[in-house]
């Protein structure tokens, strides 16, 4: 009877502790050679372009040691939305959209359904964007924990900071107290359930679309709940203003990022590679 | 000596919108010292909690003064100044962890401070030897126990180099193995490195190795000394709720037979020398940090007391995992055995992680064996058709801290819940909410419209249990009942559950550390560790063995410990007294027959 283990639900931020070239990587850097990687996924709509990019793809995954199938397991809970978008696209997609496809072809006529070489095109593409994106995020978070992705963030938007004002260090800072009581409140979720079920608690057995009652059903889980949550935040300010907090201004860093020759190469490389990609006149 | 820390006159007075105001202290004056260990004592609501946010400004003082060294806490331009000189430990461990990592959570302090990273890091490394966590450093806190969780908050401070090191109830939510090594910490700190320690608490057990105690009650000092002075003043600590180390007690009344003996005895050694002039052999008790270690115990396990004929709970064999099916799954229960007989009182006993929590929700079927036999009443759990709804109203199970669970405005609605979701008629429900709310000693008429918001804590709990004996179960069990509660809260809900076994005629479970609960209330304990059963038996017969107890550092009643102690240093007593009465007997009679 696993229905109260929710832990075992909690997926953020998983990490696959390998040692690879991609995993030593700066994760400022990382975080650069991703953005560049995404514009290039972005901004590539021919049929040859999204092919070089899935291989790329599949030879970074390769180099992190991140076995394949694993990456691509976000895709199965998308696939049946993936599949009817594709539909829709090329039943749907007429040829006004179409200014800078080059010319299209009717493939078939019928009823309302207007498919088109440009629209079939179109759905593929769109897919292969999908995939290539998965595939790059499952890189990026498989082979980076999070405190290195928070410490990333803020090291790269510090700049901002002291220009902008912009908070990167505020920001930083919720992303690792929010992940730091994910399982926390899972735990104590665990725990609410079940001490109101042993009371006699009727949890999410009603009709699924008597919404009141549901409602109604969950109210002992959530009010304890947030409760729970207020009084934490409430000792937690405490906590932290017993620790000399006072915000981003002239705090050190424990965890000191320091960059490499390779570092510097990736991003050239993810550039380079971007360049290429979408610069190319790819005749398909 | 100039002291560290200057309290004048401190008057503290919390304004409310919807009640008067409460005066939570009353013109405290009180010096420290640099150097020194002091304990401040008091029960729930004598203002000790209050007291210890103004040793950091955390709280500012509605009239006097509160000087750290040179600084004032009103005055906002020294108040970093003040906080990295005063550090504090809280209470709950899991609200104080900020980062994700062990290492970065202890670096969070120095790093506030704008310390240099080659000095962060040699702060960080030395404060984490000091709680014994190196081992630790790269885990993420959410798997660690509450005992290594506070650890890891004391480091977080230590790493800052405060001068002061305040400690408020940071031992009151931990079981008896990280209570002690949280202890042995500060006084390490104090000792070695000159640390001055503040620890705020209420286990009178923790004021013994203080250099001075002080008491606060009602917001004022009633009582401050040296740890003999304050203790020997029983009837003065008794009246303020607190209480007094039970081998002081015995020392006491046996001072009509052998007037030698000091009222200001302590410990255990001290009233064995008093008694013997001999020191009694040391108790070999497990390591500082070590992990509790069940290798060398026994893999068979055999009752020490008769097991009763009609049991209402048979459980043999049990096998249980946790995330069963994933790569983290891990075995919590490995075939372990536990029965309690009808209307029959038994504890459990283990530490953090020992099984005990994943034990006692196989009672209600909250978890299902995964191998082995559990029948609870006449439902056997490895049936996958077993009536559950039936067997969790039949079997009452309280959580610990039950009172975070209450979630309706009125105390009342809180305890109609459980028969409301039974579909009683509303007379029928309004008898149980009476019946239940009286039995815990809540007046219906008076508390039914009150908030549950503006119950103490002590009554929330008791609105909580309420809420369960609604059901009219059968077996009552209780996870960690008085965890806690101060002294008095203890003893009044440690009656109350033995006033409603009678009256109810209630069969109950209770799963407890503290061991002088377990002898006032069990008829049999259980002694889990490592997910199994180590043994099993009366209080008496359980204590009478120790070791196996103090190896898993559980520990057994003082007045027992004292009579092993005498026993082994030749007095001819026997060895398995349970309460002071008990002792102070047995001891004199063996005195007498020595005069004659």
């Amino acid at each position: 009877m696993e229905e109260f283990e929710l832990l075992r639900y909690v997926t953020i931020g998983q990490y696959l502790p390998l040692n690879s070239p991609i995993h030593r990587l700066d994760p400022r850097f990382k975080l650069v050679a991703f953005t560049i990687l995404v514009i290039a996924i972005t901004f590539t709509a021919t049929y040859i372009g999204n092919i070089v990019l899935l291989l790329l793809l599949t030879g970074l995954l390769i180099l992190a040691r991140v076995p394949i199938p694993y990456a691509l397991s976000g895709l199965r809970p998308a696939l049946p939305f993936l599949l009817f978008l594709m539909a829709m696209q090329i039943a749907f997609y007429t040829e006004g959209f179409a200014k800078n496809m080059g010319v299209c072809y009717h493939l078939l006529d019928a009823w309302f359904i207007h498919a088109t070489t440009c629209s079939v095109k179109l759905a593929l593409v769109s897919a292969a964007r999908f995939i290539e994106l998965l595939m790059l995020t499952s890189l990026l978070t498989l082979t980076t924990t999070t405190t290195e992705l928070t410490h990333g963030i803020e090291r790269l938007f510090s700049p901002l900071q002291r220009w902008f004002n912009f908070p990167a260090h505020e920001l930083a800072l919720i992303i690792t107290i929010a992940l730091r009581f994910v399982p926390t409140f899972a735990e104590e979720l665990e725990r609410i359930m079940k001490a109101q079920v042993s009371r006699g608690a009727d949890l999410g057995q009603r009709g699924r679309f008597r919404f009141i009652q549901q409602t109604k059903a969950i109210l002992p889980v959530l009010v304890p709940l947030f409760m729970g949550a207020f009084r934490r935040a409430e000792d937690l300010i405490l906590a932290m203003e017993a620790r000399c907090y006072v915000g981003g201004k002239g705090r050190t860093h424990y965890t000191e990022l320091h960059s490499q020759w390779s570092d510097y190469a990736a991003v050239l490389i993810a550039l380079l590679l971007a360049l290429i990609v979408l610069l190319t006149p790819w005749p398909w | 000596m100039t002291p560290i820390i200057r309290i004048e006159n401190l008057w503290h007075v919390y304004q409310s919108d919807t009640s008067t105001p409460i005066e939570a202290l009353r013109g405290i004056d009180l010096h420290i010292h640099p150097g020194e260990y002091l304990v401040i004592l008091g029960h729930n609501g004598s203002g000790k909690s209050t007291l210890a946010k103004h040793l950091n400004g955390l709280l500012l003082p509605t009239r006097g003064d509160v000087w750290v060294k040179s600084w004032n806490t009103k005055d906002d331009h020294h108040i970093l100044d003040i906080r990295k000189t005063v550090g504090m430990v809280f209470q709950n461990p899991d609200n104080q962890i900020v980062a994700t990592v062990v290492e970065e959570d202890v670096a969070f302090g120095p790093e506030n401070l704008g310390v240099p990273h080659d000095e962060l890091r040699r702060r960080v490394d030395w404060a984490l030897d000091v709680v014994g966590m190196t081992a630790f450093r790269h885990r993420p806190p959410h798997l660690l126990s509450g005992g290594q969780k506070q650890r890891v908050a004391i480091a977080g401070i230590i790493a800052m180099r405060p001068e002061v090191l305040v400690l408020d109830e940071s031992t009151a939510l931990l079981d008896p193995v990280g209570r002690r090594d949280v202890l042995a910490i500060a006084r390490r700190l104090n000792k070695e490195e000159g640390v001055t320690v503040v620890a705020i608490t209420h286990f009178m057990e923790e004021a013994i190795f203080a250099d001075r105690v002080v008491v606060l009650h009602k917001g004022q000092i009633v009582l401050e000394g040296t740890p003999r002075e304050v203790f020997s003043q029983t009837e003065r600590l008794r009246s303020l709720a607190l209480d007094v180390p039970p081998v002081t007690e015995v020392a006491q009344a046996l001072r009509s037979l052998r007037p030698d003996i000091s009222p200001d005895v302590l410990t255990v050694p001290e009233l064995v020398y008093a008694l013997t002039g001999k020191l009694p052999p040391p108790v070999h008790e497990r390591d500082p940090f070590a992990e509790v270690d069940t290798s060398h115990l026994p893999d068979t396990y055999t009752p020490l007391s008769p097991v009763p004929d009609d049991l209402s709970v048979e459980i043999r064999g049990l096998v249980h995992y946790y995330m069963r099916g994933t790569p983290l799954e891990v075995e919590a229960l490995h075939g372990l055995d536990f029965d309690v007989g009808n209307e029959e009182k038994v504890a459990i006993l283990g530490h953090t992680g020992s099984g005990k929590s994943t034990l006692i929700q196989h009672l209600n079927a909250l978890l299902r064996p995964h191998k082995g036999r559990v029948r609870v009443l006449e439902y056997d759990l490895t049936q996958p058709k077993v009536d559950v709804r039936q067997l969790r109203r039949r079997v009452g199970l309280v959580f610990q801290f039950p009172e975070a669970q209450l979630f309706e405005k009125f105390v009342g609605d809180d305890v109609a819940y459980g028969p409301r979701q039974l579909g009683l008629s509303p007379e029928e429900i309004r008898e149980r909410v009476r019946d239940a709310m009286n039995a815990v000693g809540l007046d219906f008429e008076t508390y039914k419209d009150r908030y549950v918001f503006s119950l103490s804590g002590g009554e929330k709990r008791r609105a909580a249990l309420a809420g369960i004996l609604a059901l009219r179960p059968e077996i009552l069990v209780l996870d960690e009942p008085t965890a806690g509660l101060d002294p008095q809260g203890r003893r009044h809900l440690l009656s109350l559950i033995q006033r409603l076994k009678e009256e109810w005629h209630l069969t109950l479970v209770v799963v407890s550390h503290n061991m002088d609960e377990v002898a006032e209330l069990a008829d049999r304990g259980f002694v889990i560790a490592d997910g199994r059963t180590i043994t099993s038996g009366t209080p008496r017969d359980l204590f009478s063995r120790p070791q196996v107890l103090y190896d898993l550092s559980l520990g057994i009643p003082q007045v027992t410990q004292l009579m092993h102690a005498l026993a082994d240093a030749g007095m001819p007593v026997r060895r398995d007294c349970l309460t002071v009465d008990e002792a102070v007997q047995e001891i004199g009679r063996v005195l007498q027959e020595g005069v004659h």
